[in-house]
């Protein structure tokens, strides 16, 4: 409409003008080629005027010229090209006004998340962490919508090749009308993910969510815990804090370690092979840098009795330290803590070249310390990667690791804390299971609804009144005796959960399955799901006649059968 | 073992084998070809077709289409000899024995992608 009202006077100024000439031309008399008077009809004055105004020129029709003729069409000529040209310049600056573009663009962008379909999660915030996460939705066909208040990180997510669509908006988070206009208040909107690196705009984004959708799950990254109380009045409110999630996952590694193993595994961690777990030692621990990460990681690691040498310039009094260096960490700092004899070294100051600096010194120092290294910037991952340290936490990564895990398989956080809660050695029967069934492989998670557009064979299957039990389900069609290379994590059935179900579990309409295993039986598995024949195959054995005159004979076949019984 | 899997198989590729022997030969010439050959032919291959009405899965789908496809080729280049069948006192003439084993050469093809097919999916499947 904008656009109506802005050219509404050129679009005047050209009918008047137009006006103009035309009666001119009609009302002046010509001549034919025999001298009579000769009026140009209405029409021909329209062809005339409309290539004369617009400096095509075919020439004097149709018959040649009067001087009087003449003299209008010069003044015509003129009129009509500054009509014209008046009339594109408006045009053409109301398309290079920056407002008008934003305008435009905000009004496409809604557009374009209101023609999404299926569920999607908005991410506000599209730095290190956000292009991990949206990289990461991508892989799970999942589609986000971004908005970021940098335009050059919007540019660069358009340049990004997903799989679905990412629209982006470069826009402030925190004003409500964008979150509208990225569908904070549709229904296939499953949550929005803030994680710009302010926590004052995470705070008020999630509020404007929250009074925008009661209903909305948010997922909030926050590192300070002032945000983090606040934010957790809102209701139905995750806050991802990296660094205590990275302290409770070292937490995890000393008195889980099998847990620790097959949860970093799950999540295709760097280095982490399934059964081989971390051996965090307990001894003397030296923390360089008490920042945000240096304080989860000192609360959680005095939890298991360990008080550790603190290494930071500025630091005040700290409680249940064993001593505090108030200097950088250097060598003679190191040493003063006493690095000849500690079991384990955190490098973790927000300076990426302090921390590999503080990682050389310990290799040069102590080579069998455990060292955990704090990685501040995804620009950095090859030196990190070449670093070789025991853990590396990267705050992007842990965060979006977890947001991921939240948003597409919250059941595999569910089971962890179930692990946890029932102690090792399940971890471990777990565990030696799943290498049992994907050997070497990297295990693989899925998740399969038993609804009409994924299992298409099984919903058949139980509509017709039949049972199907797991160990149906998962047989492998080359080998009825084995089993294909994956395990079932847990099953879902409304707000039932059965984790770690057992082979004789009967499956039942609407199940929601936590599968782990290899790529290739996640494929093998759909094509058993989506195939009524080969469903029938695993469970009786019998490759069934699948015409009609097959199946005739076979039935003559059994009726004689029977018969002679 | 499976019965409709030999049975099917063995129709399939006789249908194959009677549209390779038809249309074998020089293509304008009536005398390399046998009008009862073809007619046993479409009789083979609508039986293929026939056994394979109720398969519900994705290669049953292709198998009833190529055989199809198959079918009404050859029927044509049988309704096309009927017509042609006076042309000359030998047969039909040269330019109608052209179109007649044309069609069935594309029969032969559309047979070929069932036998294909077939192969494929029994070697996938090996059990």
């Amino acid at each position: 409409m904008v656009v109506l009202r802005h050219i509404r006077r050129p679009v005047f100024v050209l009918i008047i003008v137009y006006a103009i000439g035309i009666t001119g031309m009609a009302l002046i008399p010509g001549e034919d080629a025999d001298g009579n008077t000769e009026y140009m009809s209405l029409f021909h004055a329209f062809y005339f005027f409309t290539y004369t105004a617009t400096t095509t020129g075919f020439g004097e029709i149709p018959n040649q010229f009067t001087d009087t003729q003449r003299l209008w069409t010069i003044f015509c000529l003129y009129m009509g090209v500054v009509a014209w040209l008046y009339a594109i310049g408006s045009t053409l600056r109301l398309v290079q006004n920056p407002h008008f573009l934003l305008a435009l663009n905000e009004h496409q962008f809604a557009n374009t998340v209101k023609r999404i379909k299926h569920p999607f999660f908005i991410i506000c915030g599209f730095g290190d962490t956000g292009s991990l996460l949206a990289r990461g939705l991508s892989d799970n066909w999942f589609s986000a919508v971004v908005l970021d208040i940098d335009p050059e990180r919007i540019k660069a997510l358009a340049l990004r090749d997903y799989h679905v669509k990412m629209p982006g908006l470069c826009a402030d988070a925190c004003i409500p009308k964008h979150l509208v206009d990225a569908g904070v208040k549709l229904d296939n909107c499953k949550a929005i993910v803030v994680l710009t690196m302010d926590e004052e705009v995470n705070l008020q984004t999630s509020i404007m969510a929250r009074f925008l959708n009661p209903d909305l799950p948010i997922l909030c990254r926050s590192t300070s815990e002032r945000h983090s109380e606040h934010l957790s009045t809102l209701g139905k409110v995750t806050v991802i804090n990296p660094f205590e999630i990275f302290a409770q996952l070292l937490s995890m590694s000393i008195t889980a370690p099998r847990l620790h193993n097959l949860n970093s595994s799950l999540v295709h961690t760097k280095g982490i092979k399934l059964g081989r777990p971390l051996d965090v030692p307990t001894g003397e621990w030296i923390i360089c840098g008490y920042g945000r990460m240096g304080k989860w990681l000192h609360k959680y690691l005095v939890k298991h009795g360990i008080r550790p040498v603190i290494i930071d310039p500025e630091a005040d009094e700290i409680a249940d330290a064993t001593r505090l260096i108030r200097s950088h960490a250097d060598l003679n700092s190191l040493r003063e803590a006493g690095i000849e004899h500690c079991a384990g070294i955190v490098a973790g100051t927000d300076q990426d070249h302090d921390n590999l600096s503080i990682l050389m010194m310990v290799r040069a120092l102590r080579p069998e310390a455990f060292t955990i290294l704090r990685q501040n910037s995804h620009e950095n991952q090859v030196a990190f990667d070449a670093a070789d340290a025991g853990l590396i936490l990267q705050s992007s990564l842990t965060t979006a690791r977890r947001v991921l895990k939240h948003l597409i398989s919250p059941q595999v956080q569910i089971l962890i804390d179930y692990l946890e809660g029932q102690g090792e050695e399940l971890t471990k029967q777990l565990v030696d299971r799943l290498k049992a069934r994907i050997g070497e492989n990297q295990p693989n998670l899925w998740r399969s609804n038993l609804c009409a557009s994924e299992a298409s064979a099984v919903i058949e299957h139980l509509n017709s009144g039949r049972r199907l039990t797991l160990g149906e389900l998962i047989r492998n069609p080359y080998d009825l005796s084995a089993s294909i290379s994956c395990i079932v994590l847990a099953i879902q059935r409304g707000s039932l959960r059965i984790m770690l179900p057992t082979d004789d579990e009967v499956l039942e309409l609407g199940d929601e399955i936590l599968f782990c295993g290899t790529e290739h039986s996640e494929i093998m598995l759909l094509a058993t799901m989506n195939n009524t024949y080969t469903l029938d195959y695993l469970i009786t054995g019998i490759d069934a006649p699948r015409g009609y005159f097959f199946r005739w004979v076979e039935g003559l076949r059994n009726e004689k059968k029977s018969w002679l019984e | 073992m499976n019965l409709e899997r030999v049975v099917f198989g063995f129709v399939i590729i006789l249908a194959l084998s009677f549209t390779f022997t038809f249309v074998m030969g020089d293509i304008d010439n009536p005398a390399h070809h046998n009008v009862w050959i073809l007619t046993i032919a479409i009789i083979v291959n609508l039986i293929g077709t026939g056994l394979k009405l109720g398969d519900r899965s994705q290669v049953g789908a292709l198998l009833l289409a190529s055989s199809l496809v198959a079918d009404v080729l050859l029927i044509t280049a049988r309704v096309v000899w009927i017509i042609a069948e006076n042309d000359t006192e030998f047969g039909p003439s040269t330019s109608s024995m052209v179109n007649i084993v044309s069609l069935s050469g594309g029969a032969l093809v559309a047979s070929i992608v069932s036998i294909v097919i077939l192969v494929g999916d029994t070697l996938i499947s090996r059990r």
